[in-house]
């Protein structure tokens, strides 16, 4: 397996720029997100990659090879990348079985018979589709033709495997069990992975790292977890569900001890603790996230440490597995994840209590 | 590159260099020198079907003699088309074209909506029957028709004088009517060919949404189904229009006997009918009506642009099939006649004819075989079987490839050249066959000795293949556009060299379409009497040029005898085409 390293990689469409210097280095075995709304640059970056658009800009390198230099005018075809890759659409040829469909790039590069056999059925036995090899591939579900197009992007051991939105055409139920399943392939197989997705759900729980782009650049680069909790910015924050962005200023700032800073942030009619990445002087205008399912409800007035607001309910949604609550408060309405069996009363004043290590601050 | 020690996987990496050691193959996927090489020729190939044709029509033109003659340019061709008797023939041909036209869309109309939309029995053979007439070549049917309505020996009016001892012959085939009873038997199957699968491909709520409005049946056929059906029924007009003044075979055999000329009657008649050929009245009057095809192109935009058709290109609909109830035998009995009237008959007459010893006596005593014989023993007509077969095979093929070609470049490649490239293919599309004829005997006149493809059977060959390009290019556009990018780039991806992929998947996944081009440029070219009455010489006849002359020296019966084996083939590969390829022609 290889490592894929992008350095200052650009593409122009005229004067319209899809890819705006991207560097991003993705290290051997490690499964890599591109998140980002559609038109953001993902899978033109994904297509670089695979050479199937020149970069006008900057230099791609697979293992220790350049694979792509724009300066040097130096640019090696797709077939000579060595990669695999499954297509939105799983690309099936439908004038050919299962089995050919796999055994393609072994035939390609001309393995003997026997050798194409054995490894096509191992491929086909990886994502259980082994019993359907003589099946014509137009005769085969979604969930199907999905595991064929991974089959077929896995039988000759490519240096990457690059994956473009290939879960979004699977029903929800479906997607979820072939994001675990495929998940699970990818770290037994220890293969490099390239993911481009919008779906942040996905994104989370397959990758080690996730990329999120905007706008053709690149916004932050994360594990999950890190993304999710500590965003750098306010776009980033609002890309992952719809958290609560609170307007305040800063009163204080301290070291943390560790890599954080410390913030007292006072907002309107409210003020409290909270956490930021970088150092901020007294005064500076922040925007303070709280996501949904850290805020509590509590009888009103009553309130232990931490930050809280006052308010009165104006909305409550029923959500099988939990309750979405409207809370009017002074600053704004506050969107509260409550349990779905507290019982909630429109109208009803309460306190909407977060943990300090809940609330996350960036500059506004 | 971290390799995880792995026996395949090393392996593999000893093959990569064989991979990419082919140093053409890299060319063309690299973009560079090899791509430019082959653009360059493709537009030197196209430039010679086409172009140069036109530009040697120019030349013709102005210039005072024939080719390889002094002479000096002036504009006397010019000035001689300028005549009020030329006013006559622009009248006829225009008029003429839609005279025709009118009827023949009603009728398709109707006769697409019987077979798309209404539970008449048997709709799938009456599709293949209706369509039928189109494959045949018109000169078969003009001959036949010829024997059939002649006013003195007539089939029909010898049998109308016997039943009511009248005088006078029922019709007449040699007048306007009988020029526009001919063209509608094949406009008619042209348009239902073209309009029947909108017919089909139309989605029902569309019509069932009106009829919960509270809109009648018959209301919502005209408020809804027809203004639906309208950018295709314009863009029928038009093709049909346009098709009908490049027509040569109809005013040739029914026109010409009555003084009844049309543009194309008049070029070849300015070459083949005067003590002196005038190549300078012929190419002044090729350019002429390329200058009006080239208005009702325009116009044909101007009306079409903008105009969704999306509504009807829908795909998977059970369209709502109207039951008729007792009428629909009356529907069945339509189309039934239909392909009676442009079928049944002209072949019958034609078998008729082949029989009896002489043309118009059909008396027992008259029954003989000797025209078959004569046929089988005539070496002539046997060279131009070998010629119409070759030239078949041949032209269909290269006609197809040049076309697949064509369409891969300028739909799925970026490449720079690609619309001057479909451009040239496209030119053609507006040129009659014997326009192109003119252009492509001075063009080879004019070749320099060392390609002696005057008067040969080259010559036909590339005037087929350029008359053919364009709809080989329109078949394999429609091909291409059903395949997504992702398949070729996922092969691109796996491994596959440019090549490669062409092969092993565009090639794979394109070929029926490029059957039913084939099979389609091949019934063009057995069909095809314009250029190549203009371009043989002896040795290179094709079998509708020795039709034409037996034809000319009053052979009625060996004329009938060998229109009969052409037929057989038609029917021939029809049937080859129905039955192993299942996609439909109507695509076109």
């Amino acid at each position: 397996m290889a490592s894929v390293t992008l350095e200052n990689v650009s593409r122009m469409y005229g004067a319209v720029t899809a890819v705006d210097h991207v560097n991003l280095k993705i290290k051997s075995g490690e499964f890599v997100t591109l998140l980002g709304p559609s038109g953001c640059g993902k899978t033109t970056t994904l297509r670089m990659v695979a050479g199937l658009e020149k970069n006008t800009g900057g230099r791609i390198s697979i293992g220790d090879n350049v694979v792509s230099d724009a300066d040097k005018g130096y640019f090696v075809p797709s077939e000579r990348r060595r990669l695999g890759m499954v297509f939105q659409s799983y690309a099936i040829w439908p004038h050919m079985t299962v089995f050919d469909n796999v055994a393609y790039p072994l035939r390609i590069r001309r393995r003997p018979d026997q050798e194409i056999r054995d490894r096509v059925m191992n491929a086909l036995r990886l994502v259980e589709m082994e019993q359907y090899a003589d099946r014509p591939s137009p005769a085969l579900s979604g969930g199907q033709q999905q595991r064929v197009a991974i089959a077929r992007a896995l039988v000759f051991e490519p240096e990457v495997l690059l994956l473009d939105e290939p879960l979004s055409n699977l029903d929800a139920r479906l997607r979820t069990q072939m994001g675990d399943d495929f998940r699970a392939l990818q770290q037994r197989l220890k293969i490099t992975a390239l993911y481009v997705t919008h779906d942040q759900a996905e994104a989370m729980a397959l990758s080690d790292r996730v990329v999120v782009m905007h706008g053709g650049r690149i916004l932050q680069v994360g594990a999950p977890e890190e993304i999710y909790r500590r965003p750098e910015n306010r776009q980033v924050a609002a890309f992952f569900g719809t958290p609560n962005l609170l307007d305040a200023k800063v009163k204080e700032c301290r070291p943390n001890g560790g890599t954080h800073y410390k913030l007292e942030v006072e907002g309107q009619g409210w003020s409290g603790e909270c956490h930021a990445a970088t150092e901020m002087p007294k005064g500076t205008d922040v925007t303070v996230m709280l996501r949904p399912e850290n805020l509590h409800l509590r009888q009103s007035g009553e309130a232990n440490g931490g930050l809280s607001w006052a308010g009165e309910v104006s909305q409550a949604i029923f959500r099988g597995s939990h309750r979405s609550v409207m809370v009017k408060t002074e600053a704004q309405t506050l969107h509260v994840e409550a349990s779905s069996l507290e019982n909630v009363d429109i109208g009803r004043p309460v306190t909407v209590a977060a943990p300090a290590e809940a609330a996350w601050a960036v500059r506004a | 590159m971290t390799i995880i020690p792995n026996r395949s996987l090393d392996d593999i990496a000893e093959t990569t260099p064989a991979l990419g050691g082919n140093a053409i193959s890299r060319a063309f996927s690299g973009g560079s020198l090899g791509r430019w090489i082959g653009l360059l020729l493709l537009i030197l190939l196209l430039g010679f079907l086409t172009i140069y044709p036109l530009a040697m029509l120019l030349y013709g033109s102005l210039h005072s003699t024939p080719p390889g003659m002094a002479g000096e340019f002036n504009l006397n061709g010019y000035r001689s088309i300028m005549t009020t008797q030329n006013l006559i023939v622009l009248a006829n041909t225009v008029g003429i074209s839609l005279a025709k036209t009118i009827p023949s869309l009603t009728i398709a109309v109707f006769l697409a909506w019987i077979v798309a939309r209404t539970d008449t029995p048997f709709r799938g053979t009456l599709e293949v029957l209706i369509t039928l007439p189109f494959f045949i070549p018109p000169i078969l049917t003009a001959m036949a028709w010829g024997m059939l309505a002649n006013p003195q020996v007539g089939v029909i009016n010898m049998l109308w004088r016997g039943m009511t001892g009248a005088q006078e012959p029922l019709v007449n085939i040699y007048s306007y009517g009988g020029v526009i009873w001919h063209m509608c038997q094949y406009s008619i199957p042209f348009l239902f060919l073209f309009m029947v699968d909108a017919f089909r491909a139309m989605d029902p709520s569309l019509e069932e949404s009106s009829r919960m409005c509270g809109a009648s049946r018959l209301m919502t056929f005209r408020k809804i189904t027809l203004l639906l059906m309208l950018p295709v029924l314009t863009s029928s007009f038009m093709l049909s229009f346009i098709k009908g003044i490049e027509t040569f075979e109809s005013a040739l055999f029914f026109g010409l006997p009555a003084g009844i000329k049309v543009i194309t009657t008049d070029i070849y008649e300015s070459i083949n009918h005067r003590a002196t050929p005038d190549y300078q009245y012929a190419t002044s009057l090729s350019f002429a009506i390329l200058g009006l095809m080239l208005l009702l192109v325009v116009w044909q935009w101007a009306l079409l642009r903008g105009k969704s058709f999306q509504t009807v290109t829908g795909k998977g609909f059970r369209p709502n099939v109207m039951e008729l109830g007792p009428w629909r035998w009356v529907t069945f009995a339509v189309c039934v006649l239909f392909f009676l009237i442009s079928v049944v008959l002209p072949v019958g007459q034609l078998l008729l004819g082949s029989f009896f010893r002489f043309f118009g006596f059909y008396t027992y005593d008259m029954l003989t075989l000797e025209h078959y014989k004569a046929v089988f023993n005539n070496s002539e007509f046997w060279r131009a079987m070998g010629n119409t077969m070759l030239l078949g095979l041949l032209g269909a093929t290269a006609t197809m490839v040049l076309g697949a070609v064509v369409a891969y470049i300028s739909i799925r490649t970026r490449w720079r050249g690609r619309s001057l490239i479909d451009g040239m293919a496209w030119l053609p599309w507006m040129m009659p066959g014997m326009v192109l004829g003119v252009g492509f005997l001075w063009a080879f006149a004019m070749l320099p000795g060392p390609l002696p493809i005057y008067g040969t059977i080259w010559a036909l060959l590339l005037a087929y293949i350029a008359l053919g390009t364009p709809v080989a290019v329109r078949v394999m556009t429609g091909a291409y556009h059903q395949l997504s990018y992702d398949l070729e780039e996922c092969s691109r991806v796996h491994g596959a060299s440019w090549f490669q992929t062409m092969w092993r998947i565009m090639v794979a996944l394109a070929w029926p379409a490029f059957a039913v081009g084939w099979v389609l440029t091949f019934f063009g070219i057995m069909r095809e009497l314009s250029a190549s009455i203009l371009l043989y010489s002896v040795g290179s006849e094709t079998l509708a040029v020795v039709l034409m002359k037996l034809w000319a020296n009053g052979n009625a019966e060996q004329v009938s005898v060998i229109g009969l084996m052409m037929m057989l083939l038609v029917i021939v590969f029809r049937w080859v085409q129905l039955k192993f390829i299942k996609a439909r022609l109507s695509k076109l």
